[in-house]
């Protein structure tokens, strides 16, 4: 059970959320009503510097970007850790920093292994 | 039920108050930023609407208001249609957390003048500026264009990158302030600002939060000679304004938690607490604006070199120096 507080607080979250989709959503209604609509040739084609658009977007890309995404996955989540570790800081003194040291440190070897297998150079394409 | 109907009432005061602030600010702030650009490239900016081009705004508005809402072929509709206002929706929730001044007092009742005290408010402000990358990522996606595919996965690389930094560069400040209400991280700073005690975090933060929002020089996924428009290339109408007012509301959001976090948000002699915070918001914006004015865009690996290489190891060396030193 949560709280009153905290529930009004949140209740007061979500009805912020509504009005500001109200805020978004009116422009997006109104507009369509007053704009005057043009029909042409090829006005629906994706933007290709104004040659022919060839094919479709949804390609393969390169490998670089999603293994950020994966370091950023194991990274991430460790680092959420230790917001919990910096609120109750401090209570047991030398403990606490050794602990912080020890987390930081294992937490650092991950970018350490990743630099060191060369993750944050770009590769050039031969 | 008296005590209910006269919080709801407040509720919606201060709804009205902060929305209508937020959007108006962010109207004005693109006016700024162009007439401020303008004059640090040596012209004149815009001056044709109203004196000294104020009405430029709400020109601006009545334009996009007016223009054509294209769909582009083959594009996954319903995620296009939405991307955007994800994008908008994201950046305008932050300022729920955001206190605008001290509590206020009326008729024996006391208002914070804030729209919810979160007790988790820093997480809250890291949920929503995590989520934000989606409308950038599914944006860039759904449009089913090259350019926009190619700025999507840029800015979601890029922001996921930076998401790192910006979190560690405020692990000493919870330590500091302990807690993760910002309204009692306003508090702590009763006796400094906490640059003054973390000013390696200060820095960090707001480069990350520079890149995050996605300016130059970190503006690759819109990078306009390589990409068209990046990401919203294919938006056009009110979809491509609420994906500017997104950026532009990111902006004043950024100032603000820069504000709030590090320069003590309201606090400051002699002016009132909610003019104090304006000032330090548009001091961060026009400090951002400045950049874009001055700095060259970085090429793609010397900004994941930026973020992995030095801001996250810088940020981490950080936490365990203050580790030691609160401890001193």
């Amino acid at each position: 059970m949560l709280p009153k507080e905290l529930l009004t607080d949140f209740l007061a979250v979500a009805f912020y959320l509504l009005v500001g989709v109200i805020f978004a959503v009116v422009p997006l209604i109104i507009s369509p009503l007053i704009v005057r609509r043009s029909a042409g040739m090829r006005r629906e084609e994706t933007y290709e510097s104004g040659m022919e658009t060839i094919g479709s977007a949804w390609i393969q890309f390169t490998v670089a970007y999603y293994i950020y995404a994966l370091i950023f996955l194991a990274f991430d989540v460790d680092v959420l850790y230790l917001f919990p570790v910096a609120l109750a800081y401090g209570k047991y003194a030398i403990r606490d920093f050794l602990e912080v040291v020890i987390f930081v440190g294992i937490l650092s070897l991950a970018i350490v292994y990743a630099w060191c297998k060369g993750v944050f150079e770009w590769e050039r394409k031969r | 039920m008296l005590a209910w109907t006269a919080g709801i009432l407040i509720l919606i005061v201060k709804l009205g108050v902060v929305l209508v602030l937020v959007l108006l600010l962010a109207a004005y702030l693109v006016w700024v930023e162009r007439k401020f650009l303008a004059r640090l490239q040596i012209r004149y900016g815009p001056n044709r609407a109203g004196k000294f081009g104020l009405l430029q705004p709400i020109a601006d508005i009545i334009k996009m208001l007016t223009k054509e809402d294209t769909i582009p072929d083959g594009a996954e509709r319903l995620i296009f249609l939405l991307a955007p206002a994800v994008v908008a929706m994201t950046a305008l929730l932050m300022f729920a957390v955001i206190p605008l001044g001290p509590d206020l007092t009326l008729w024996g009742m006391k208002v914070p003048l804030v729209i919810a005290d979160l007790n988790i408010g820093l997480l809250f402000v890291f949920a929503l500026s995590s989520l934000g990358v989606y409308g950038v990522a599914l944006g860039g996606w759904a449009s089913n264009s090259k350019y926009s595919l190619l700025g999507g996965i840029r800015g979601a690389a890029q922001m996921i990158s930076y998401e790192l930094p910006l979190g560690l560069s405020l692990v000493p400040i919870v330590m500091l302030a302990r807690s993760f209400s910002i309204v009692d991280i306003v508090q702590a700073q009763e006796r400094y600002p906490f640059v003054l005690v973390q000013p390696v975090a200060f820095v960090i933060f707001v480069i990350s939060a520079m890149a995050e929002s996605k300016r130059i020089p970190f503006d690759l996924p819109e990078a306009e000679n390589e990409l068209g428009a990046g990401f919203h290339t294919e938006y056009s109408g009110m979809r491509f304004g609420l994906f500017f007012l997104g950026e532009y509301v990111n902006m004043l959001v950024l100032g603000g938690i820069v504000a709030v976090l590090f320069l003590g948000g309201w606090r400051g002699p002699l002016l009132p607490p909610f003019v104090w915070l304006l000032i330090k918001i548009m001091l961060v914006a026009l400090f951002m604006i400045w950049t874009r004015g001055t700095l060259p865009r970085l090429r793609y690996d010397q900004l994941m070199a930026l973020g992995w290489k030095v801001l996250i190891p810088l940020a981490l060396i950080n936490i365990m120096v203050t580790g030691a030193v609160v401890l001193w």
